[in-house]
């Protein structure tokens, strides 16, 4: 994506900023629905517990779910993905996507992944007919692909043109603040705690981004067991708000 | 053994083969390079596995040591491998990490239990494991592992530079298990909510098996104790394996669950 011009200050001119941006904004927004306000990830197990009860826990509860979690689970498929798509490597495209669905231990987790990118697909494909999407989806139908949202998103911000860089910032952005949202919901908390720790994680999500640059498959690491056995138990809690 | 006094790294090879000799699972092929070794093949009454014991005769491994196992079953058989004791990581005093590769093929109606690998890095080590399993859609395996933080009766927590484990297996050409722990801790802030909390020991149960989907995970799932010390959860693979993962300071309990929760899979 093309940065900013200098004179960009003034509202008035547009030249030089990527308008597409509002495709990108309005896929994250509300009126394109691909069910994350249904997932916590095993962040209810969590609230349930009452280990998350206040804006502080919830805030260094994201902040590890970004610095330990999705930069080295997601991020670095985000990013494997866009390089595989950009070289047109199928094959590795789909050796990836297998390795991305067995790398997500807790069950409720992976099928939140596989059915965000599902429905995803579904919201995009008929207003935006992509030659690649279209491909994608076909793979997913005859059972070739599971349907990730990490590499169904890569595919469709590198047909818009987005660099990587901006692909693994809004994909952590959008990953992090629907949990604040669910967070806000289910504790709950007011509008205004959900501000605040949305202005405080932006810092920590733009360094994840610029650390997730430098990543690869080798990389990728489990360690963020207490979220992934909250997730496998999320199963067995007796009420629930959140599919995952 | 003294770690500072050690001479040139080792490099530690087991290369083992069974094959299925008139009915009986039999160690047809040990290559053993030192400090490796294998036990001859055992047969516990009442049952038809071939059990072999896996010995490391230096103590554990000190920077640029480094160990690799290759094992093969052919069809038909059934086997148990047992490290007779955990893997000790030294000190990397020059920087130099240990390594440990396992690389594992399952042939047809085969059976193979790992039981089990456990990694105890030393205040300063740096250690890379990684193992591999290629098996077939009617083989099974039931592997065992426990990442410890340190020599917890020396108070060591977290005090090793780097430990980074990696179990892949795939069933014919799909990848089944693709699990990665990469704990640095003085890069990341494992104690903490949602990482590993206030816990000393990762334990990790996977059975892997094309008819994995036929067990109750409900039943498991009352067999495990959780407490504040004491945590489990359960997981299906897609219907092709199970894993069972803890988070604990209470190691005893971890072993006993392991151990039950194992002869229920195996009696299956």
């Amino acid at each position: 994506m093309k940065k900013q011009s200098v004179d960009s200050s003034s509202p008035l001119n547009t030249e030089g900023i990527n308008t597409n941006f509002l495709y990108l904004m309005h896929i994250h927004d509300s009126a394109f629905p691909i069910g994350s306000y249904t997932q916590s990830f095993g962040m209810e197990t969590y609230i349930q517990s009452d280990d998350i009860l206040t804006k502080q826990k919830l805030f260094s509860f994201l902040k590890a779910y970004v610095s330990e979690n999705l930069l080295f689970t997601d991020a670095i498929f985000v990013k494997e993905a866009y390089e595989h798509f950009q070289n047109d490597d199928w094959n590795a495209i789909v050796r990836l996507e297998n390795i991305c669905d067995a790398s997500k231990n807790a069950t409720e987790t992976r099928e939140a992944s596989k059915m965000m990118g599902k429905q995803f697909l579904r919201g995009i494909l008929p207003v935006f007919p992509d030659e690649g999407l279209t491909k994608w989806k076909a793979a997913l139908d005859n059972g070739q692909v599971k349907g990730h949202f990490p590499i169904v998103y890569s595919l469709y911000t590198l047909k818009m043109a987005f660099d990587l860089f901006t692909t693994i910032l809004t994909y952590l952005y959008s990953s992090t603040i629907s949990l604040v949202h669910n967070g806000v919901r289910a504790i709950p908390l007011g509008q205004k705690a959900g501000i605040e720790i949305i202005h405080k994680l932006i810092p920590e999500i733009i360094e994840a981004a610029k650390k997730a640059m430098n990543l690869n498959l080798d990389d990728l690491s489990n360690h963020a067991v207490g979220l992934e056995i909250a997730s496998m138990q999320h199963a067995y809690l007796h009420s629930r708000l959140f599919i995952s | 053994m003294s770690a500072v006094t050690k001479a040139a790294p080792s490099h530690g090879k087991l290369d083992i083969k069974f094959r299925n000799v008139r009915g009986k699972t039999s160690l047809v092929d040990c290559y053993q390079q030192p400090p490796l070794k294998a036990s001859r093949a055992l047969y516990i009454e009442g049952t038809r596995k071939a059990t072999v014991y896996l010995m490391e005769s230096s103590g554990g491994l000190v920077a640029g040591d480094r160990n690799d196992f290759t094992v093969e079953l052919e069809e038909n058989t059934e086997v148990v491998l047992k490290p007779q004791s955990a893997t000790k990581v030294y000190p990397a005093f020059n920087n130099q990490p240990s390594e440990q590769t396992i690389t594992i093929h399952i042939g047809e109606n085969s059976h193979l239990e790992w039981n089990r690998d456990e990694i105890i890095p030393f205040e300063r080590a740096k250690f890379n494991g990684k193992s591999r399993v290629q098996m077939t859609n009617s083989s099974s395996l039931l592997w065992n592992e426990i990442i410890y933080s340190g020599r917890e009766k020396r108070g060591e927590k977290f005090a090793f530079q780097e430990c980074n484990t990696h179990l892949e297996v795939w069933m014919e050409a799909e990848c089944v298990v693709y699990d990665s722990l990469k704990l640095h801790p003085k890069e990341q802030e494992l104690q903490q909510l949602s990482v590993l909390e206030d816990f000393n020991y990762i334990g990790n149960l996977w059975f892997i098996c094309s008819e994995a989907s036929k067990v109750d995970s409900t039943e498991f799932q009352k067999l495990l104790v959780q407490t504040e010390n004491h945590k489990s959860g359960i997981s299906t693979l897609d219907g092709k394996g199970i894993l069972v993962r803890w988070l604990s300071n209470n190691l005893p309990l971890i072993k006993r669950e392991m151990e039950t929760l194992d002869m229920h899979l195996l009696t299956k």
